[in-house]
C-alpha cells in the first residue's frame, strides 16, 4: 500500500521499544548535572524576590504597586493574560492534535502539558493578588454563607474567569498526571534502587498494561480530549470577555474572543518550540524530537502569525470604520503614534512580522535562528497585552484623567517571580518525570519509524 | 484464580497478535494480555468492551443540569437583584459557567470512574507477570488449568508463532 510521506519519520535512528525507555528515563538515573543546579538557583533566587514582592503586596496592599485610578490594570494583568497564554500551549498540542490524531504531537505533549500545569499556576497568583485581600479570596466560591446568603454575580465575566482559569487548572493537570502513569509503571520496572521503585510505584497507581487497563485508559484519553478541546477555546475567550465587556476604547470589540485564543496558542507554541529546542540540546533527544518536528511547529507558527497581522488590521479598520473618534484616538494617537509607538510596533514587528522567516525551509532548520524567533514572538505577545491594557486605560474619554503609568519594583518583583517559578517547575519537570511520553512513543514507532520505512521500500524493490 | 499461570513472551507485536488469534481459535481461554503500548488490535481480539463514553455523556448532562438549576436557584429564587432591569434569570450569561463546569464535572467524573473501573489508585496491590512488559516486550499470560484441560499444546502453539520465552510462574501480588 502506498503511504505518502508527507512528514519525515517520527523517530529517527534504528530505535527498539527498550532503547525507547532507556533513552527517556535516562535523565531521571543520571546524576543532576552542574548547569542544572546553577540553572535551579538562579531561578530559586528569581522566585525569592518574587516572594518578597508578595510579601510586601500582602502586608502594604497593591498601593505598592503603580496602578491608579485611571490605570487600575497595571503589570498584574499584563503578565496574567502573557501566562495564561503560554499555558495554551499544552491542550492545544495534547488535545487538539490528539483529536486530529496527529501523531507527531507524541514527542512533544508531555513537555506541552508540563508546562502549561506550571504556567497557569504563575497566572493564577496574579488575580489572586489583585483582590488585594488576599486571605479572603475565598469569598469567590459560590457557597452558602452568613452573609446574606450573599452569592456571587454569575453574570460578571471576572467570575467567568475565576471559574474557568482553576477548571482549566485542574484539569490539564489531571490530563498530564493520567498521561504520565503508564510511564511511571515504566520506570517503576526499570528501577534498580528500592526508592525509587517504591517512589514511582506509588505514582503510578499499580498499573500494569493489560488490555482491560488499555482499554478504559484510550476511552478515557478520548472522552476527556473530545471535552477539553472546548478549553483550548474558551479559556482565553473567557479571559478576552474581561477587557471585551467593558466601554473602554479599544477594549469593546467583538473581536477579542478569537483575537485573544489565537493569541494564547501563538504564545503557547512558541514557548514550546523555545522549550523543545532546549530539551533536545541538552538531552541529546533529536532522535524523537525531530527537525521534522520542529518545522511542523514553525509552520503553525507562519499560519497563525498572519492570523495575528490580520487581527491587528481588522482592529485598526474598524476603529476607523466605526467612526467613534474615541477609538481612533486611541488607535492613531495613542498606539500607531503618540507615547506608546514603540510598545505598538515591538508587537506588530515580534508577531506579525518576524515568524514570516518561516516561510524560508532554511530559517526553519537553523535552529538557533528558530530559538531566537520563538523568544521574539514571547515578547511581543507580552508587548500586545501591555498595548492593550496601558494605552487603552491610560487616556480614555476625559483628558483630565489621563496619566502615564510605570511599574514599582514591587510589580516587577513578582513578575520576576513567577518567571523564576517557572524555570525551577520546569527543571524539576526535566529530573524527574519523563519528558517523552514513553508508551505513546512506541506506539507510533512501527508505523512512522525510519526503521520500518527501509524495510517498507526493500520490500518494494 | 489459581496461582499457576504459564506465560509466553514476545518481542514483537506481529507474532503476538498471531499466537493470540491462533490461540483463540483453538479455544483457549485466554487470562490476560499485556503490552508496553495501548494496541487496539488486542482490546478487540480480546473481545473487551467499555461504556465509558455514555457514562461521560451522564456524567455531562447532570453537570450541566446542575449547575443551570443551581444558577437559576441563587440568581432567581434565593437573592434576585436587579440590574437595571435586566431579568434575572440571564440565561446567556449563564451560558458560559455551565460549559466550563459540564466539562470539569465530566473530567473529574471519569477520572473517578477510571481509577474504579480499571482500579488504577494509589496504593494499589497489582499483579504484572513479567516486569518487562512495560518496557519492549508483549505478554500473555493463561491459567495453568486451562492449558492442561485443552486438547493440543499451548506451549507449542506459543513457541510457533514467535514467543520468545514460554515459562511456567506463581503469580505474585506487588504493592
Amino acid at each position: 500500500m502506498y503511504k505518502s510521506e508527507v512528514r519525515g519519520p517520527l523517530i529517527l535512528g534504528d530505535k527498539n521499544y527498550r532503547q525507547i525507555s532507556s533513552d527517556i528515563i535516562a535523565p531521571i538515573d543520571q546524576p543532576i548535572p552542574t548547569w542544572w543546579k546553577a540553572v535551579f538557583g538562579i531561578s530559586m533566587l528569581a522566585f525569592l524576590f518574587g516572594l518578597v514582592a508578595i510579601y510586601k503586596t500582602v502586608v502594604e496592599g497593591i498601593g505598592t504597586w503603580g496602578v491608579n485610578n485611571s490605570v487600575g490594570w497595571g503589570w498584574e494583568i499584563i503578565n496574567f493574560v502573557w501566562w495564561i497564554g503560554i499555558g495554551h500551549a499544552g491542550t492545544a498540542f495534547s488535545i487538539f492534535l490528539l483529536i486530529l490524531r496527529q501523531k507527531w504531537r507524541t514527542s512533544i505533549n508531555r513537555a506541552a502539558e508540563a508546562m502549561t500545569v506550571v504556567a497557569v499556576m504563575a497566572a493564577a497568583l496574579f488575580p489572586a493578588l489583585h483582590m488585594g485581600r488576599v486571605w479572603l479570596a475565598f469569598y469567590i466560591f459560590p457557597y452558602p454563607n452568613t452573609r446574606g446568603p450573599l452569592w456571587v454575580n454569575f453574570n460578571s465575566p471576572l467570575f467567568w474567569d475565576f471559574i474557568a482559569i482553576s477548571a482549566y487548572l485542574l484539569i490539564s493537570a489531571s490530563f498530564w498526571y493520567f498521561g504520565m502513569v503508564p510511564d511511571f509503571a515504566t520506570i517503576r520496572d526499570k528501577a534498580t534502587s528500592k526508592i525509587k521503585k517504591a517512589v514511582y510505584g506509588f505514582f503510578a497507581f499499580g498499573w500494569t498494561g493489560s488490555s482491560s487497563e488499555w482499554l478504559r485508559y484510550e476511552a478515557l484519553s478520548y472522552v476527556l480530549g473530545g471535552i477539553a478541546a472546548v478549553l483550548v477555546v474558551s479559556v482565553h475567550s473567557i479571559v478576552s470577555t474581561d477587557f471585551a465587556v467593558s466601554v473602554i476604547p479599544g477594549w469593546h470589540t467583538t473581536v477579542f474572543p478569537p483575537y485573544f485564543v489565537v493569541g494564547a496558542i501563538f504564545s503557547g507554541f512558541a514557548m514550546v518550540m523555545t522549550l523543545m529546542i532546549i530539551i533536545r540540546k541538552i538531552y541529546k533527544f533529536q532522535d524523537y524530537v525531530t527537525n521534522s518536528h520542529l518545522n511542523a511547529i514553525a509552520k503553525i507558527l507562519i499560519f497563525i502569525s498572519l492570523i495575528m497581522g490580520t487581527a491587528y488590521a481588522t482592529e485598526i479598520f474598524i476603529a476607523w470604520y466605526s467612526g467613534s473618534k474615541y477609538e481612533m484616538f486611541t488607535f492613531f494617537k495613542n498606539r500607531i503614534t503618540g507615547d506608546y509607538t514603540f510598545q505598538f510596533w515591538a508587537m506588530v514587528v515580534c508577531n506579525a512580522f518576524i515568524p514570516q522567516l518561516f516561510w524560508f525551509k532554511k530559517v526553519r532548520q537553523n535552529l538557533t535562528i528558530a530559538f531566537i524567533i520563538s523568544i521574539f514572538i514571547n515578547i511581543g505577545m507580552w508587548y500586545e497585552r501591555f498595548n492593550i491594557l496601558i494605552t487603552s486605560l491610560s487616556k480614555d474619554y476625559l483628558p483630565s484623567s489621563w496619566v502615564t503609568y510605570s511599574p514599582t519594583w514591587v510589580e516587577i518583583g513578582i513578575y520576576i517571580g513567577t518567571i523564576g517559578m517557572f524555570i525551577m517547575g520546569v527543571l524539576l519537570f526535566f529530573k524527574y518525570i519523563p519528558m517523552i511520553a514513553i508508551s505513546e512513543v512506541k506506539s507510533v514507532l512501527k508505523v512512522t519509524s525510519l526503521n520500518k520505512k527501509e524495510k517498507i521500500h526493500a520490500s518494494h524493490e | 484464580m489459581s496461582k499457576n499461570h504459564l506465560i509466553g513472551v514476545f518481542d514483537d507485536e506481529n507474532a503476538l497478535m498471531a499466537a493470540l488469534h491462533e490461540v483463540k481459535a483453538k479455544g483457549f481461554e485466554i487470562w490476560e494480555v499485556f503490552t508496553p503500548y495501548p494496541m487496539h488490535e488486542v482490546i478487540e481480539a480480546m473481545g473487551k468492551k467499555t461504556r465509558f463514553t455514555f457514562a461521560a455523556f451522564i456524567y455531562g448532562f447532570l453537570g450541566a443540569a446542575g449547575v443551570l438549576a443551581f444558577m437559576y436557584y441563587t440568581a432567581v429564587i434565593d437573592w434576585p437583584i436587579n440590574y437595571g432591569g435586566k431579568p434575572t434569570n440571564a440565561f446567556p450569561s449563564f451560558i458560559v459557567v455551565t460549559v466550563v463546569i459540564t466539562i470539569l464535572t465530566v473530567t473529574l467524573a471519569s477520572l473517578f470512574t477510571f481509577s474504579l473501573r480499571a482500579k488504577i489508585y494509589p496504593g494499589k496491590a497489582y499483579i504484572l507477570p513479567d516486569k518487562r512488559s512495560t518496557d519492549d516486550m508483549f505478554v500473555m499470560v493463561f491459567d495453568k488449568s486451562v492449558a492442561k484441560n485443552a486438547g493440543s499444546n499451548l506451549e507449542d502453539i506459543l513457541r510457533e508463532k514467535g514467543a520468545i520465552e514460554v515459562y511456567e510462574k506463581e503469580l505474585v501480588t506487588e504493592i
